[in-house]
């Protein structure tokens, strides 16, 4: 299978030289620590670990929203490390879809603008948009939910508006940091099933970071990160197959 | 496009209260500029209309010498063909009339008391047909053909001053275009209130023929001329300009606005203090909005996270923040705009008097003007105001970290 992310020898580190007599000059606290992982394309992956293991940081590094202090991150065969802030932008806008733990979907947009929007600053036509917009949402089943402002829509209805709005450019990964954090047991169910099935009928990548263990019984492979570094890496034989 | 737009127009509407505030604002220097533009533009058309009617002419041609003149021997550079070029000058277009004058200076006296006048000599159907008024307070005005008495008008601060009134006889002392003395006996039959306190304390008006004899000279000093608009100043002065070098003197035409420097220094002044009105806005609405734009761009942090996240281009949050901003000033300016000119329309419509400026006696109705231009200019100022106000926050919303942003709360 086609490789679509590899992670090489990751670290990450944060400075916490900010002139606090606290923190002595140079010094660093370190998210992730030489972390290493191959996706191919197609997989349903859920990231683990408590809080603090460094799951958003990896999400944020994948997902070009973030720098690797060493080591170099291939999105797509293509080396992250040296790509310039506006190809950076690029790739995102072309090869990632996110979901975001809080939804962060555009409050003044409908349902369907918000969905819409990954296609606007990709410059796709109105009639395409249009279509792909109705699409996304059925797959997500909100077609009837599309003209709606996210204030009137329940969280699990946002989440899966943010996951529409993923998916509706056709990414090669989908990141998903946390989705179901605020999300009640059954919407956080609901989610994963859909996320799941998206992967299935689409052939999507998906990526998510989650410290339920709950949903890592729906998932096929799951990473554990433990102070940074990859625990472990194990197929979950018990996990859901299409 | 359509959607950017419509993204930047409800962005607007998040916060109803700050947006309303800043409409007030925006709106009330607009609405401000408007007023003080507005009453600015009443007073220089009414100075300037009254300027041109009080007798100055929309223009005036005197000789070429004219201005390196004698002062005393006034009419040693006078027009002496003056009836040949008032009839060429009557034949041009919108050419309302023609009035022949000659100012003068001499001395007056009642026999007990002299005082310095300034004259001016005309004649009063030709300048009844122009329309000029004497601004006669008591008496009458001159007649053309008077029967016996030369008759002279003088204002009200020299009538004053001699201690004379209505049928009392003056002497007038001048100097002929010879350098001899000549003395005229004149009667007062009316007194003149300009509104100019200074003027009204020397000025002294007698027939053209009168003063023709008083100087011993056939000769004019200028010929008014009256068109039917004011606008049409520069086509008459262009088509006549011509026409005049076949005269047998060298004659200058002169328009109104060179003649009238005491507008010229009204309106300058009402310029400065327009544009010194129109900074103090623009700074106040630039000020005031970036601090607007900051705390909106604070508030709105995790969303440009997010939309950076996705790949939105740093120019387009850029290009969203310029356009809210924008967008902004506009709904200002129009606010502005409805506002100043229903205020304009109240103020208009009640009749209000402002008491009468330094130097006058009559106080002056207070108007205001609706001048597109300044609904234009003052519009562009306040949109221009916010848009370079919103540069700093749009840049610094373009440059958020992204991971930082989305986990900002």
């Amino acid at each position: 299978m086609e490789e679509i992310v590899n992670v090489e020898g990751v670290s990450r580190r944060f400075s916490l030289d900010d002139g606090s007599p606290h923190h002595p000059a140079h010094s660093f606290v370190s998210a992730l620590s030489d972390a290493s992982l191959r996706v191919t394309a197609g997989e349903f992956l859920a990231i683990s670990g408590p809080s603090g293991s460094g799951k958003t940081t990896l999400l944020n590094l994948i997902g070009c929203i973030d720098q690797p202090t060493s080591g170099r991150i291939l999105v797509d065969g293509v080396d992250t490390s040296k790509l310039k802030p506006g190809s950076m932008a690029t790739l995102r806008r072309e090869k990632i879809g996110f979901v975001f733990q809080t939804f962060n979907l555009i409050p003044v947009f409908t349902a369907a603008e918000n969905v819409e929007y990954p296609l606007l600053i990709q410059g796709v036509g109105s009639r395409e948009r249009r279509s792909r917009v109705a699409d996304a949402l059925e797959s997500v089943g909100l077609s009837a939910r599309a003209q709606q402002r996210p204030d009137l829509l329940s969280g699990g209805e946002r989440q899966r508006v943010a996951v529409a709005r993923a998916i509706v450019h056709r990414p090669s990964l989908v990141l998903a940091d946390e989705p179901t954090a605020n999300l009640d047991t059954h919407n956080a169910t609901q989610l994963i099933d859909l996320m799941h099935g998206l992967n299935r009928r689409l052939g999507l990548t998906f990526i998510f970071s989650t410290h339920d263990a709950r949903l890592l019984e729906h998932t096929e492979r799951i990473v554990r990160l433990c102070d940074g570094q990859v625990a472990s890496d194990n197929s979950n034989e018990g996990g859901r197959r299409g | 496009m359509a959607k950017f737009l419509l993204l930047a127009f409800r962005n607007i509407f998040r916060n109803r209260r700050r947006t309303l505030m800043t409409l007030f604002m925006v709106g009330g220097g607009v609405a401000g500029l408007l007023l003080a533009g507005g009453y600015f533009a009443f007073m220089t058309r009414g100075l300037r209309e009254s300027t041109i009617n009080n007798g100055l002419g929309h223009l005036q041609i005197f000789t070429a010498d004219h201005f390196n003149r004698d002062e005393v021997r006034v009419l040693d550079t006078g027009i002496d063909n003056w009836r040949q070029v008032a009839a060429t000058v009557k034949t041009g277009g919108h050419v309302r009339g023609v009035a022949p004058r000659i100012e003068f200076y001499g001395m007056v006296s009642n026999g007990e008391k002299s005082s310095v006048f300034m004259g001016s000599a005309v004649d009063p159907e030709a300048e009844k047909s122009l329309g000029f008024t004497s601004n006669v307070v008591t008496g009458r005005d001159l007649d053309s053909k008077p029967s016996g008495e030369v008759e002279a008008l003088i204002g009200v601060g020299l009538a004053k001053s001699m201690n004379v009134k209505i049928g009392d006889g003056l002497t007038l002392l001048s100097m002929t275009s010879d350098g001899a003395l000549n003395g005229v006996d004149v009667q007062i039959v009316g007194i003149v209130n300009s509104g100019v306190a200074e003027m009204d304390a020397r000025s002294l008006r007698i027939t053209l023929a009168s003063a023709q004899r008083l100087l011993q000279s056939d000769r004019v000093t200028n010929i008014v001329v009256g068109l039917d608009a004011t606008d049409n100043t520069d086509r008459v002065a262009s088509e006549l300009t011509p026409r005049l070098r076949s005269s047998s003197q060298q004659l200058a035409l002169k328009k109104w606005i060179d003649l009238a420097t005491y507008y010229k220094q009204v309106n300058t002044m009402f310029n400065g203090i327009f544009l010194f009105m129109g900074i103090i806005v623009f700074f106040m609405v630039l000020m005031s909005s970036v601090n607007t734009l900051l705390m909106s761009m604070f508030e709105r942090t995790r969303e440009i996270g997010t939309m950076l996240a996705m790949g939105t281009p740093g120019f387009w949050i850029v290009a969203l923040f310029m356009l809210e901003a924008t967008l902004l000033g506009l709904m200002g300016a129009i606010v502005g705009v409805v506002g100043g000119n229903l205020i304009g329309a109240l103020i208009n419509a009640s009749g209000l008097h402002m008491p009468p400026p330094p130097g006058y006696t009559s106080s002056i109705s207070f108007r205001v003007l609706h001048v597109p231009a300044q609904m234009i200019g003052s519009s562009l100022l306040v949109i221009v105001s916010l848009a370079l106000a919103s540069i700093l926050p749009a840049i610094r919303a373009s440059r958020l970290k992204i991971a930082e942003a989305l986990s900002h709360v």
